[in-house]
């Protein structure tokens, strides 16, 4: 044993000393054999490198790379669907000359002319005005938002009440509410000359969300039918006249008769028509939308581009979230398998090598 | 003419300086031969295992990858290779012969030497001569050796110090 830790150091210095001086330089054939190898001939090539990965080498270079390349894809798809949106908005924030179409659209027949779809702001109510002298099916839909329920049943009663003050009707009203929130969707016929004083008095009954209005040239239509009641009239006048004649054989007398009798109801039919479009012409119909909730649509639209596109990339990070979460969900017993038998074998080949290091 | 020493291999954005085989080969040659001569125990087993070790090091040579690590712990991690693989083979060669030619006497093994260090030496694990040779003959460090065995640098000097303190043990013995 030795009697200090000097004798143990010195002991230990002689032992390490004794071993590196042991015989053990590579005999000259084993050198001569390594020398002849010489030098690979093919230089190193990216499969070489990327056969140098190990495992978590990769994992650690695969895992960012995956992560940016799913966030670049996420801001990548916001960035083009808000762009997409941002068209929508631009129309809805362009002024439009509504007065300039209806005219267009009276003169060229029959059009229908959106004025607002979903709005990014609560709106300003415009309305282009009836062509005058022209008949027109004139139509326009209103969606305001009120304060509460309340406010609801109020406004609602409000609106009936101008419906009749401006010598129109109420054609029908469905009111309903629901867990703190109220929707009425009123139809108001509103005599044209009076339409737009009705329509803003209307639209100051809240918040205008949501506003439209189709106008429909009926004057070509009416020109017709006017048409065709003349005709009409003078063929039966004429076949009248004919039937006066005593002199008519029998079998003309009442080919003549048929086609007056047939004459007769056309005209009554088209002069029916003639007033249901005349009628159709003289009421404007107002489809008012009252409602309390807030409106999802009127939210989106009055986000900015950046927060639409933060919103479209978060919801794309969620998707692709939510295809990570049950693509691991599947695989998982196969990843369990995977760690258990890499565990496995490296502890088999970790008992393997003590076992044969133990026998040599 | 000049002998190169080094190359340097790039790809965009992958810049390495490599030593040449020939170079490393050369440097490494008597380091390598001496871990497998006490691994192995023997000195014909540990020229053969280096002769081995080195042409396996010059086909797989374009996976070495200097930024991990020394060509000295690669190449002892392929020596260690080699030699288990040598064993495992013998193991089976033994299993083969012990069932058919069970008399036969064993072929006579060239040892360390016939010194006390050697006899010593001759008596310690293939496991405790390899950590002994891997750190005080290589003198590669702890981490290193640690990788090139496959075990925990805990494991790893704890095996050295028994190493050590059973060869010391035995040769203050042999002295006595």
């Amino acid at each position: 044993m030795p009697a200090t830790d000097v004798d143990f150091e010195r002991e230990f210095e002689e032992l390490v000393r004794d071993l590196r001086a042991l015989p053990t330089a590579a005999p000259t054939d084993v050198r001569e054999r390594v020398r002849a190898l010489g030098e690979p001939a093919r230089p190193r090539t990216l499969h070489d490198l990327l056969l140098t990965l190990s495992l978590p080498r990769s994992l650690l270079v695969l895992a960012p790379v995956c992560v940016l390349a799913l966030v670049s894809a996420a801001v990548i798809h916001g960035l083009v669907n808000s762009s997409g949106n941002s068209g929508h908005t631009a129309s809805a924030k362009q002024p439009l000359d509504l007065r300039a179409q209806a005219e267009h659209g009276a003169a060229g027949g029959t059009s229908t002319t959106p004025v607002f779809g979903a709005l990014a702001k609560p709106l300003a109510p415009s309305l282009p005005t009836p062509a005058a002298g022209r008949y027109q099916d004139y139509e326009a839909s209103l969606t305001v938002r009120v304060k509460d329920v309340d406010a609801l049943h109020d406004r609602t009663a409000e609106a009936t009440q101008l419906a009749r003050t401006y010598g129109g009707y109420v054609a029908s009203v469905d009111e309903s509410t629901n867990s703190g929130n109220g929707r009425s969707d009123l139809v108001l016929r509103i005599p044209v000359n009076r339409v737009e004083d009705a329509y803003f008095r209307l639209a100051r009954l809240g918040t205008v969300t949501e506003q439209h209005l189709s106008i429909r040239d009926l004057d070509q239509v009416v020109q017709t039918q006017r048409r065709r009641i003349v005709q009409l009239k003078v063929q039966i006048a004429r076949i009248d006249e004919a039937l006066k004649s005593s002199s008519l054989p029998a079998d003309v007398r009442l080919r003549l008769e048929l086609q007056r009798d047939a004459a007769k109801q056309e005209l009554a039919q088209v002069t029916g028509s003639n007033k249901a479009t005349l009628r159709e012409a003289s009421l404007s119909r107002i489809s008012l939308t009252l409602t309390s909730q807030k409106a999802a649509v009127a939210t989106k639209g009055g986000m900015s581009r950046i927060e639409r596109a933060a919103r479209d990339a978060g919801s794309f990070l969620a998707g692709a979230g939510a295809v990570v979460l049950f693509l691991l969900i599947v695989l998982s017993p196969l990843i369990v398998l995977a760690l258990a038998w890499i565990l496995g074998s490296r502890a088999y080949r970790r008992r393997e090598e003590r076992r044969l290091l133990s026998a040599a | 003419m000049k002998a190169v020493n080094a190359v340097t291999t790039s790809w965009p954005g992958l810049r390495v300086d490599r030593p040449t085989f020939s170079a490393v080969a050369e440097s490494e040659l008597d380091a390598v031969h001496r871990y497998l001569l006490f691994l192995t125990g023997n000195r014909t087993v540990a020229e053969d295992l280096t002769g081995e070790t080195f042409e396996k090091a010059f086909r797989i040579w374009r996976r070495f990858d200097p930024r991990r690590g020394t060509p000295r712990a690669w190449l002892c991690g392929i020596a260690r290779t080699t030699a288990l693989d040598h064993f495992r083979s013998e193991e089976r060669r033994r299993r083969r012969e012990e069932r058919y030619a069970r008399d036969l006497p064993d072929a006579e093994e060239t040892a360390l030497g016939s010194g006390e260090l050697e006899t010593a030496l001759g008596r310690l694990s293939a496991a405790e001569r390899e950590v002994v040779a891997l750190r005080v003959l290589l003198e590669l460090d702890g981490p290193t050796v640690a990788r090139v065995l496959g075990i925990s640098t805990t494991a790893c000097s704890t095996r050295l110090s028994r190493a050590l303190k059973r060869l010391e043990e035995m040769m203050r013995d042999a002295r006595d």
